[in-house]
């Protein structure tokens, strides 16, 4: 088809335009039931519905009508007040695959641990899931239930195994539950008669929770130290000088989807003659530093914010001064930024 | 021309990264031949990038004047400096034209002295990059030796085993480890598309510096392995096929096949990442793939290493979105939940098109033998209701796994059967219950496609499979690749 043929174009036209009207009902439908929600599950009208004390017949059939709609909504911002308030949830999970006996069929209910966490901007990230399920008990355990982690959804770097072992420990007799057998058997022999220990699920739950709310700190701490020095998009804003050309850094959390990054991201131009901060890897204890002289600078952070050890080195080998910036003063990463100001401009003083 | 040397002695170090493969080598042409044409431009590019271009410089009329053994007998003329070569590679860019064409102004032209080992390296991890699932992968857990698994140690030692690959560190502990048996050459490079670190290393098993084989052995793409280092998890993954257990390499005093090599070299990766009081070993997972992006998936850094099959739900945060979100989230569609997290990222329709193919290749290649399947559709529309259950139950119990939405398609998936063909219902599958019966057969089962867990979904959304009686491995919930099943359960490999 020629690509000049007037009615190729206008038909090219108004498919562009149908495509974007499309796109706009989406967004608007969207938007729409967002509305609906927001209003339904809003303190005031559930207030005033709820009560129904309407002796008026008429109206007693449109609450009727109306309530399943409202009531779900009431008790999701109930759920949703509940997850913001106390982080940690817990609900019941089944887990749908079949089984044999009557015991496994007792197994397959499990607790389900909900972990929602609140980010820098003011969002939650996607929630974190442990699933928990009974252990195989027997009779000296007094019926008291022990639980085992089943499966759950904690980053790998966060040692969700270990920490159980820890704090929800086997009860020594249980044998033969397909995994981790050979370890209480080793126990077993090691102390005969001590009794179970007692497993600690608010401690395990308080210590992942602990671990992943000190993670996304430290993210969140890092980019904020980006933020504070400038950056520029890749893509979306415009290029401010064709010339210079540093290093684009791709934020690491793009590639296991969480909330904060969007593509790939530059230092602008700052006083403070950094190119490059980011974290080394997904975990985000150790942030490395570039300079515009070629410098390079590493340093840990620690679970409580503080910058741990710090490195930097040049062309003329190791730049102490810098080091015992970055870990001096009060040695918190969120004032990295300032302890360098002072310093550059005491090295610099124009 | 490699430079000979005139002393030859055996040496601990590893081979140069400047050794020169001489081109006219012709599995050279193969070699680069495996890249398209823009890919081979690019890598050219790279070669000639500032940071690159030191180590292995092309040809130029320099050159020339200090060894003119053969002059305008070449079909590419040297360039003066090394921007006319940068030039040169720009107008082949802009014209159209084979690859063969780059090809031969590589090896007939600006490196008619050999290319290095380290370029040979760059080539084929930008193979890699371009085709991740050329290879086969083996995902392996580092964990630590020693630490005592009581329960008393403090918490701050308790942390997952995450090596801190400092690259030059680590490769020259490697060096260590193995050059008594290996001369290797090692490339480290950092995954274009993925996160993860690649380190190629080649084997051979000469202890000379340069060694007086021929080329060929210096190209061979069987004495090439791979290690993929994903980042912050407790995981490394090797191209080379698990033997699983590494005490199995003392068959022979002197192994020189390229196998032992590799496993000689496997066997000093986790020596290498130890440090003083922190040792680690390597243990198997029973995952093999050829994708990695299912490895990273199933034995990575992100949420769905302990949650598959039935709980993918959960990993992909597809049940419930944030507690800010005003509706109740069975109202929202999974996807955009998926997509509400994702925001601007990597949501072109193209690579969605591209996993609803794979999709669809798996259901042919894993339906092909199962004919009855025309007349289950038809039984389909007879009953629209049972049609329906059936869906939630696959939904219910594959979560989003096997679905475009998931990204973890295994290849292969072994599952070795040790319980009856016929449960009848008062047996107890226990321990002892072996001793009893002693003929009783084990079934061993493979499947193979391009997506197995998604097309045992399509299986079962066709009533194929029953979604309600399958056991949880068939719905990848295991996240392995061989599976040894008792009881409807995976057991360890032990048994």
């Amino acid at each position: 088809m020629d690509p000049n043929d007037p009615t190729a174009q206008l038909e090219e036209e108004l498919d562009s335009d149908i495509s974007s009207i499309r796109r706009e009902i989406c967004k608007l439908q969207r938007r729409r039931r967002f509305l609906s929600s927001s209003i339904l599950s809003s303190e005031a009208l559930q207030k005033s519905i709820k009560p129904q004390p309407s002796p008026v017949s008429s109206l007693l059939s449109l609450n009727k009508d109306i309530s399943p709609l409202v009531r779900t909504a009431g008790t999701h911002a109930q759920s949703n007040h509940h997850r913001i308030a106390f982080s940690v949830t817990t609900f019941p999970f089944k887990d749908p695959s079949p089984t044999i006996d009557a015991e496994s069929e007792d197994l397959k209910n499990l607790l389900g641990v909900r972990i929602d966490i609140c980010v820098r901007n003011g969002r939650f990230t996607k929630p974190y899931y442990l699933l928990l399920r009974k252990a195989r008990t027997n009779e000296q355990s007094q019926g008291k239930v022990r639980v085992k982690v089943h499966r759950h959804t904690i980053p790998a770097f966060i040692p969700v195994e270990r920490l159980g072992r820890v704090f929800l420990p086997d009860a020594p007799q249980v044998l033969g539950d397909g995994d981790g057998n050979a370890e209480t058997q080793t126990q077993l022999k090691r102390k005969p008669n001590t009794p179970p220990r007692k497993q600690n699920l608010n401690g395990f739950v308080r210590e992942v929770r602990r671990q992943l709310v000190a993670w996304h700190t430290r993210l969140d701490a890092v980019y904020l130290l980006r933020e504070q020095l400038g950056i520029i998009r890749r893509g979306v804003d415009a290029y401010p000088d064709e010339e210079e050309d540093g290093p684009w850094d791709r934020d690491v959390l793009v590639d296991v989807d969480f909330d904060s990054g969007v593509g790939e991201t530059r230092l602008k131009e700052n006083k403070l003659a950094i190119v490059a901060i980011s974290p080394t890897a997904l975990e985000a204890s150790y942030v490395r530093v570039e300079w515009v002289d070629g410098r390079v600078g590493r340093f840990k952070i620690s679970n409580s914010g503080m910058v741990e050890r710090a490195v930097v080195i040049g062309d003329g080998g190791r730049d102490k001064i810098l080091e015992a910036v970055l870990t001096g003063g009060d040695g918190k990463v969120l004032t990295v930024l300032e302890r360098l100001k002072k310093v550059a401009f005491l090295r610099d003083p124009e | 021309m490699p430079r000979q040397k005139s002393v030859r002695a055996p040496t601990t170090a590893s081979l140069p990264n400047n050794l020169r493969i001489p081109s006219t080598t012709p599995s050279l042409v193969k070699t680069l031949g495996k890249l398209p044409r823009q890919s081979l431009l690019d890598l050219v590019f790279q070669w000639l990038d500032d940071r690159n271009v030191k180590l292995f410089p092309p040809f130029l009329e320099s050159d020339e004047e200090e060894s003119p053994d053969d002059e305008g007998l070449r079909p590419y003329p040297a360039e003066r400096s090394l921007n006319d070569v940068r030039n040169a590679y720009q107008e082949l860019q802009f014209r159209k034209g084979g690859k063969r064409e780059v090809i031969d102004r590589i090896l007939d032209g600006d490196w008619r002295h050999g290319i290095t080992l380290r370029q040979l390296a760059m080539a084929d991890l930008r193979c890699l990059d371009d085709h991740p699932s050329s290879s086969r992968w083996t995902a392996l857990e580092l964990t630590r030796i020693g630490v005592p698994n009581s329960q008393d140690t403090p918490l701050a030692d308790i942390s997952a085993c995450i090596p801190r690959v400092h690259a030059s560190t680590f490769v020259n502990r490697l060096q260590e480890q193995i050059a008594p048996l290996v001369k290797a050459h090692f490339y480290l490079a950092r995954s274009t598309t993925l996160p993860l670190t690649f380190l190629r290393i080649f084997v051979t098993h000469s202890p000379y510096q340069n060694p007086r084989q021929a080329p060929e052995t210096l190209t061979n793409s069987a004495r090439v392995m791979y290690v993929a280092f994903p980042d912050s998890c407790p995981y490394i993954y090797t191209s080379l096929a698990s033997t699983t257990g590494s005490k199995a390499t003392s068959n022979s005093a002197v192994a020189t096949d390229a196998r032992s090599l590799q496993r000689i070299v496997r066997d000093g990766l986790p020596k290498a990442l130890s440090v003083p009081h922190q040792r680690y070993t390597l243990k198997p997972t029973s995952l093999t793939a050829k994708s990695l992006q299912a490895l990273l998936s199933l034995r990575g850094p992100g949420r769905s290493n302990k949650a598959n099959g039935a709980f993918s739900i959960f990993a992909d945060a597809v049940l419930e979105g944030s507690p800010l979100d005003p509706r109740p989230s069975h109202t929202v569609s999974p996807e955009e939940h998926q997509k509400q997290s994702r925001l601007h990222s990597q949501f072109d329709p193209e690579k969605e098109n591209k996993a609803i193919d794979t999709d669809k290749d798996a259901d042919t290649s894993t339906t092909q033998p199962t004919r009855p399947l025309a007349r289950t559709r038809l039984k389909d529309t007879e009953d629209p209701r049972a049609a329906k259950k059936r869906k939630l139950t696959v939904q219910s119990r594959f979560g989003i796994s096997g679905t475009p939405l998931s990204s973890a398609p295994l290849d292969r998936l072994d599952a070795r059967l040790l319980d009856p063909p016929h449960p009848s219902p008062g047996t107890h599958h226990d321990e002892d219950g072996q001793g009893l019966d002693e003929t009783r057969p084990t079934v061993s089962l493979t499947f193979t496609g391009t997506d197995v867990i998604a097309g045992i979904r399509k299986l079962a959304e066709l009533g194929i499979v029953n979604p309600e009686h399958m056991p949880s491995w068939m719905t990848g919930e295991e996240a392995v690749s061989v599976a040894i099943v008792r009881g409807g359960k995976v057991v360890k490999d032990s048994g």
